[in-house]
């Protein structure tokens, strides 16, 4: 009976779960983000080899958030995660800027990809505490955000260890998918 | 899997694969795990799911322990078939491995063990690390069998990690589970590998046997089958160690009992005292008779180890013997045993109601086992002289029962008596006679004849009793047809009248020249010689006294003995064959050496191969190439580089990569070139060199900590240059606290990332840790440090190749700073850097010498080389040949500051 009523109630209430992908470069701060999100602390992480779940509720929505390992010899398998996904969060290491271009080409490949062709991408420009990042215009620049067409994107500058921009971030992205 | 799960076994609709697929992303997790179930069921009936590989990994992050195992479960089948993608599950074993609750601990460290994927196993050394110190037992008995099995996977990464040492801490653990899976996992490893792992000491003895009172009865096999491997050092240690292992003995455990047997008969060795000797056999005795109360299985590893152990210490069941009586539902293969080990426990003592037995067995319906019955009565009469008269008085009953197969079986050892016992029981041959007719076995018929032509001289119709046997002469097998002649020569020899002389014509003319059997005819042929020539001679030979026999059959070769009852409980013991008969481990004493050969050694490392090693650290000169040669290990340390110390050098493997501190470092070795100073690197030095060691390429590397903070999580990153120099590991430096340092090897890899245009030296490098910038450095390529070992040309081949090349490909410098002494300990000098003497002359007229050389580059481009010189002089000139004269200029670099 107590099932009954729980399942009853989520499927009153829309309790669906949105699938968000976290991608981006190794050491972007993917890993970091997802826990500052999750748990609301800078937990101390180690290379993802392999990928993280959680489930993050936020604005009455439950975002399954899959963070996937950046490093090259990972990034080919990030396929195998994309059906389904209603969002993605593209992080990237502002201060990182010898490898802004290598970020871009997996961005751009990213956008191609048929089966995100529905996705919404959140961008956050990462590490805006760290000395010389570059601020959201410059990271958009560097991305060549402007390119993108009929999607709805949007970027905001981070610090995941400071907890700055995360949650704005969040905001944009639930009310965008609640919008839909 | 409880009942009602069955369901998910009959599934049978069309594309159950993209149903599971989707039913696996779904949202819900009751569907999920239903669908992980289905998976699970449809791979344990056989049908391939590996298809559905990342969605079920994706579904592995959960909090349910159940659905955990299950995917588990599924990596454990699949991983092998998709080990690119096993990748992904490694972030979720970190998790686990750090996971409060220790059932999920221990469950991550188990699967991660049974996962044997190459390319994962580096990432799995670190949860593994975790667990081996984990607070919960549990955990950590299960490291230690992941040890072993990792060492399996590859022993090299488990000796770096140091998982060999903590497997021997372990052996002092509080936990008696503990030790004991360490003790099992040592000795697994020990079992695989070439080198002594695991050895007993006095301080190990001790803790194992405190654990073995403890620990779980699998986990006491594992701790008796460690002690039986021990020699203990005088009779006291020995007595001990039995008195500490005899209350095991009483275990309800077989493989306990058997295993404590093993290790008390081994000590018993150094034991002399009679007393306790007698004492423990007395002891020894219950235990092996309450495993013949066991199911027929175990009766039968129990028989098969008490045969050992009676052959080698008979007391203990002397009295016992009763037990040993077969039952009537003991399976064939029991009772076979049995009768086995009533041969060697019969005595004058006991011998008439073995007696009786056997000859019960023998009117049972069993054929082998009666056949077997007849044959030990046999054994019995020839191993007990005093009692063989009973044991032919039983033969005789039997014969007269005139079954057919029992007759025959009775011959044949009773022919095996009189082999025993010379002219003393001719008196049964009339009997034997009787049943001639029913013989229809060669072995059986080869015995009677041979009984009639040993005593033709007491028998009156022996020519008409071999006669009958004659007329099939040609049908018969070939054992019964050598018998028959030699049985027909013996008779014309005692009795030459008329009719066996008849008889031998007919045979020897048969059998010389109606049969193909080489072995029948040669020995005819002999007969005829003999005979022909000198009769008496023959007789002499022929009718010569025998030696008599003795009954050894079944009894093993003592060294084989030996081995098998230290294997005692094992299989080894079950199918009396040492191990490595039935046993193979190929990958045992692996082809080590042959690793070694490999100039470039860019695949599984070897390094390790200790020899080297000590020289290295003793000599601060270069090795010899000779030295090193002689042991199939290439060419040593290049004479202008640092000495290697020895920690770097122990751990000179592909990948990995040992911080050195600074006391280790300092041993004389000439500094580090600086490649970025103090004071442009705000307070961080970092100094390092190319060099070679051991055929592979290494990055020499020392930071200086001049800040006041403590650096760490340095990384390393090398840009496109001529050889694609590049890190083949990641770069392992510790904290670097402020006035301190640290040193290290970095692997290397060749032509990972080559810069086009023309050749150079330059070495473009960034380093970056935590607290500072990025710093970039540049540095030069010594081409000496690429040499590679096979570089060594046959003058020949030296000869034709410089024809070959063509004039422009030949360029010549005078290097103004090198300089000669000494010819020979110049050469000496190349060849360690792998340039390689081919020749030398003098010229006469401005007395100069001219040496040529050989070398080569990857990925094979050679260099010939001639350098001409007086000796003693300053001033060289060198001139190189090569198919890529664009490199000579690195080339004249690198014999200019070999030179110096």
């Amino acid at each position: 009976m107590g099932i009954f009523v729980s399942r009853l109630l989520a499927t009153l209430f829309g309790d669906k779960e949105a699938r968000i992908l976290v991608l981006g470069l190794d050491n972007a701060g993917k890993t970091t983000i997802l826990y500052r999100l999750q748990v609301g602390e800078v937990v101390a992480t180690i290379p993802t080899i392999g990928f993280n779940v959680e489930t993050v509720q936020y604005n009455n929505i439950k975002f399954q958030v899959w963070d996937l390992g950046g490093q090259t010899s990972i990034r080919p398998y990030w396929r195998c995660y994309y059906p389904n996904t209603q969002a993605i969060i593209y992080v990237v290491d502002s201060s990182d800027t010898e490898r802004m271009s290598i970020a871009q080409e997996e961005f751009h490949a990213i956008l191609q990809e048929e089966e995100l062709k529905d996705a919404i991408i959140l961008i956050y420009a990462n590490k805006q505490d760290l000395p010389g990042a570059l601020d959201a215009a410059a990271v958009t620049e560097a991305l060549n955000l402007h390119v993108i067409k009929n999607r709805q994107w949007s970027i905001f500058k981070t610090s995941a260890i400071k907890g700055d921009g995360l949650f704005e971030g969040l905001d944009w992205l639930s009310n965008t998918l609640k919008s839909r | 899997m409880s009942g009602h799960d069955a369901k998910y076994f009959t599934t049978t609709k069309k594309g159950e694969i993209h149903e599971l697929k989707e039913e696996l992303n779904s949202q819900y997790k009751d569907k999920k795990k239903d669908a992980v179930k289905k998976v699970i069921a449809a791979m344990t009936v056989g049908k391939d799911v590996s298809m559905l590989f990342t969605d079920v990994v994706n579904c592995m992050q959960t909090e349910n322990l159940e659905l955990k195992k299950l995917v588990y479960l599924y990596l454990i089948n699949y991983a092998k078939s998709h080990p690119d993608l096993a990748i992904l599950a490694v972030n979720t074993f970190v998790k686990d491995s750090q996971d409060p609750n220790p059932l999920i601990r221990a469950l991550a460290v188990r699967t991660m063990g049974c996962i044997r994927v190459d390319k994962i196993t580096e990432y799995l050394c670190d949860p593994l690390q975790r667990c081996l110190k984990d607070d919960d037992p549990y955990v950590r008995k299960t490291a230690a069998v992941c040890v072993a099995k990792l060492h399996d996977i590859n022993a090299e990464l488990v000796e770096d990690r140091g998982f060999l040492e903590a497997l021997k801490d372990m052996i002092s653990d509080s936990n008696p589970m503990v030790v004991a899976n360490a003790v099992a996992a040592l000795a697994e490893i020990q079992e695989g590998s070439s080198k002594t792992v695991f050895e007993i000491t006095n301080h190990t003895l001790f803790k194992l046997l405190a654990a073995l009172n403890e620990c779980t009865e699998w986990g006491q096999v594992f701790i008796l089958d460690a002690l039986s491997k021990y020699k203990a050092k005088d009779v006291r240690d020995a007595e001990n160690i039995v008195e500490r292992i005899t209350p095991r003995l009483q275990h309800a455990n077989c493989a306990v009992v058997l295993s404590a047997v093993k290790v008390i008969l081994l000590q018993m060795e150094l034991i002399t005292s009679t007393d306790v000797v007698r004492n423990l056999c007395k002891k020894m005795a219950p235990p092996l008779v309450t495993l013949l109360s066991a199911e027929p299985e175990i009766q039968y590893v129990a028989l098969r180890n008490i045969n050992l152990i009676v052959q080698r210490r008979p007391g203990i069941l002397a009295h016992e013997i009763k037990v040993f009586f077969c039952k009537y539902n003991d399976p064939i293969y029991v009772k076979m045993e049995k009768l086995e080990i009533m041969i060697k426990l019969a005595s004058d003592r006991n011998i008439d109601q073995v007696l009786l037995e056997f000859k019960e067995y023998a009117t049972e319906v069993d054929v082998d086992f009666v056949r077997k019955a007849v044959r030990a009565i046999g054994r019995c009469a020839i191993k007990l002289e005093r009692a063989a008269e009973r044991c032919i008085n039983v033969l005789l009953d039997l014969i007269k029962i005139k079954v057919n197969y029992v007759v025959q079986e009775a011959i044949i050892v009773i022919k095996d008596i009189f082999r025993r016992y010379p002219n003393m029981y001719e008196s049964i041959i009339a009997t034997l006679c009787e049943s001639l007719d029913t013989l229809d076995e060669p072995e059986a018929k080869a015995s009677m004849i041979w009984i009639i032509g040993e005593y033709a001289e007491r028998i009156d119709n022996a020519d008409e009793l071999l006669e009958s046997f004659l007329e099939t002469f040609p049908e018969e097998p070939a054992q019964v047809q050598l018998q028959l002649l030699t049985a027909a020569v013996k008779l014309f020899l005692k009795k030459p009248t008329e009719g066996p002389q008849q008889m031998i014509q007919v045979v020897l003319n048969n059998a010389t020249q109606e049969t193909d059997n080489p072995d029948l005819r040669d020995r005819a042929y002999v007969y005829w010689r003999l005979l022909s020539t000198d009769p008496e001679a023959a007789k002499d030979v022929v009718l010569a006294e025998k030696p008599t026999i003795s009954d050894d059959s079944n009894n093993l070769d003592p060294s084989l003995l030996d081995d098998l009852l230290a294997n005692i409980a094992t299989l080894a013991s079950v199918y009396h064959k040492r191990a490595d008969a039935f046993v193979s481990r190929a990958r045992a004493v692996a082809p080590r050496e042959e690793d070694d050969e490999y100039a470039e050694g860019q695949d599984s490392g070897s390094g390790n191969s200790s020899a080297p090693v000590p020289e290295m650290a003793t000599t601060s000169a270069p090795v010899p190439s000779t030295a090193a040669a002689g042991k199939g290990v290439p060419a040593a340390a290049p004479a202008p580089v640092p000495v290697p110390d020895l920690l770097g050098d122990l751990m000179g493997f592909d990948g990995a990569l040992v911080p050195v501190g600074p006391a280790t470092a300092a041993t004389a070795e000439p500094p580090l070139p600086v490649l970025l100073p103090a004071t442009s690197g705000q307070g961080l030095q970092i100094s390092g060199q190319l060099t070679r060691r051991e055929g592979k390429v290494f990055y020499n590397l020392n930071f200086e900590n001049h800040t006041q903070t403590p650096l760490d999580k340095f990384m390393i990153q090398f840009n496109k240059n001529t050889f694609g120099i590049a890190a083949g590991g990641p770069l392992q430096v510790p904290v670097i606290q402020p006035s301190g340092s640290a040193s290290t090897l970095l692997p290397m890899v060749l032509f990972q990332n080559v810069s086009e245009g023309p050749p150079n030296s330059v070495l473009q490098v960034a380093v970056k840790n935590n607290q500072q910038p990025v710093w970039y450095f540049t540095d030069k390529i010594p081409l000496q440090a690429l040499f590679v070992e096979d570089g060594k040309m046959e003058r020949v081949a030296f000869l034709e190749t410089w024809k070959s090349l063509p004039d422009s490909h030949e360029v010549a410098k005078d290097l103004p700073n090198a300089l000669i002494t000494n010819v020979d300990a110049t050469l000496e000098k190349l060849a360690t850097t792998n340039l390689f003497y081919i020749a030398r002359r003098v010229l006469k007229d401005t007395n100069q010498e001219v040496l040529y050389l050989s070398g080569k580059v990857p990925p094979s481009i050679p260099f010939l080389v001639e350098l001409t010189c007086k000796v003693g002089y300053p001033s060289v000139k060198c001139a190189v040949k090569t198919p890529t004269p664009e490199m000579a200029p690195l080339f004249f670099e690198a014999i200019e500051s070999l030179l110096k």
